[in-house]
């Protein structure tokens, strides 16, 4: 993985309408690494049979060369205040893991562009005034909408009318039990982390 | 689901409320909830207005598209 352009999926509305439209390879569409922040990955998935969930954990195992899952702070400390709260929700968690990628000094080098697809406003307001000149953040009807005027998809609406009539079918969403068990080791296998002799 | 869920909803709908917002008021509620809530009571998915957005928008597409944009 190594193009300039960068697409950071900076929360879970652009996974959950993609992958209920099943268009998540639509994200694929474009010359881009595609960098899911762990957190929103979880946030997307942790029960499997939510929405799109399963989808999505399919879809990232089978895309792994264009797919990153970039590892967080603000997930592992989630992640390990979950082991005495397995309850434990942040509403905010995926926003806080995307500001955090987003801000790491190595993420965007030279000439490297990022593109935030997001559902939510929040996340652009929090970067840093530096990297704004090369970050454009873009909802998720944007990306479709450009898809649709490129000639690379017949209709952006078509999709978001999919998505809104999913939860209408839910022969759709999948069903499995032990869910969140599941997610979360599907979740650690795919997320990238540095062997700790690098950390150092 | 109560009426003041529902007008959440709809205010989400319009693009009034967040989502993150919409979330927090639902109690934690995630986006495929949402989803779901939305289908349930036939409300549209909310649009982001393109007004304001143009010259972003635009930039966006000659970074993905860059051999294509006029």
């Amino acid at each position: 993985m190594s193009r300039d352009l960068k697409l950071f999926v900076v929360d879970t509305g652009p996974l959950i309408t993609l992958a209920v439209a099943e268009s998540l390879d639509y994200l694929l569409y474009v010359d881009a690494d595609v960098v899911i922040p762990d957190a929103v990955l979880h946030e997307a998935t942790r029960d499997a049979n939510r929405l799109g969930a399963q989808d999505i954990i399919d879809w990232v195992k089978a895309h792994r060369d264009h797919v990153e899952i970039a590892p967080t702070k603000a997930y592992e400390v989630f992640d390990a205040a979950r082991v005495t709260m397995p309850n434990l929700r942040e509403p905010d968690l995926g926003e806080r893991a995307a500001v955090e990628v987003i801000e790491e000094p190595d993420r965007l080098l030279g000439n490297e562009r990022g593109l935030l697809l997001c559902e939510e406003t929040a996340v652009l307001k929090r970067v840093v005034v530096r990297d704004r000149e090369r970050i454009v953040e873009l909802s998720t009807l944007d990306f479709l909408r450009i898809l649709e005027a490129e000639q690379r998809i017949q209709s952006a609406e078509q999709v978001f009318e999919l998505a809104a009539k999913a939860g209408r079918f839910p022969s759709r969403a999948e069903k499995m039990s032990a869910h969140d068990e599941a997610t979360r080791a599907a979740i650690q296998g795919l997320v990238k982390r540095s062997p700790p002799d690098l950390e150092r | 689901m109560n009426e003041t869920e529902k007008q959440a909803l709809e205010a989400f709908s319009r693009g009034e409320m967040t989502a993150l917002d919409l979330r927090r008021r639902l109690g934690g509620a995630t986006y495929g909830e949402i989803l779901s809530l939305l289908s349930e009571v036939e409300l549209p998915l909310p649009r982001a207005p393109v007004a304001g957005r143009e010259e972003q928008i635009k930039r966006a597409r000659s970074w993905m598209f860059p051999k294509h944009v006029p």
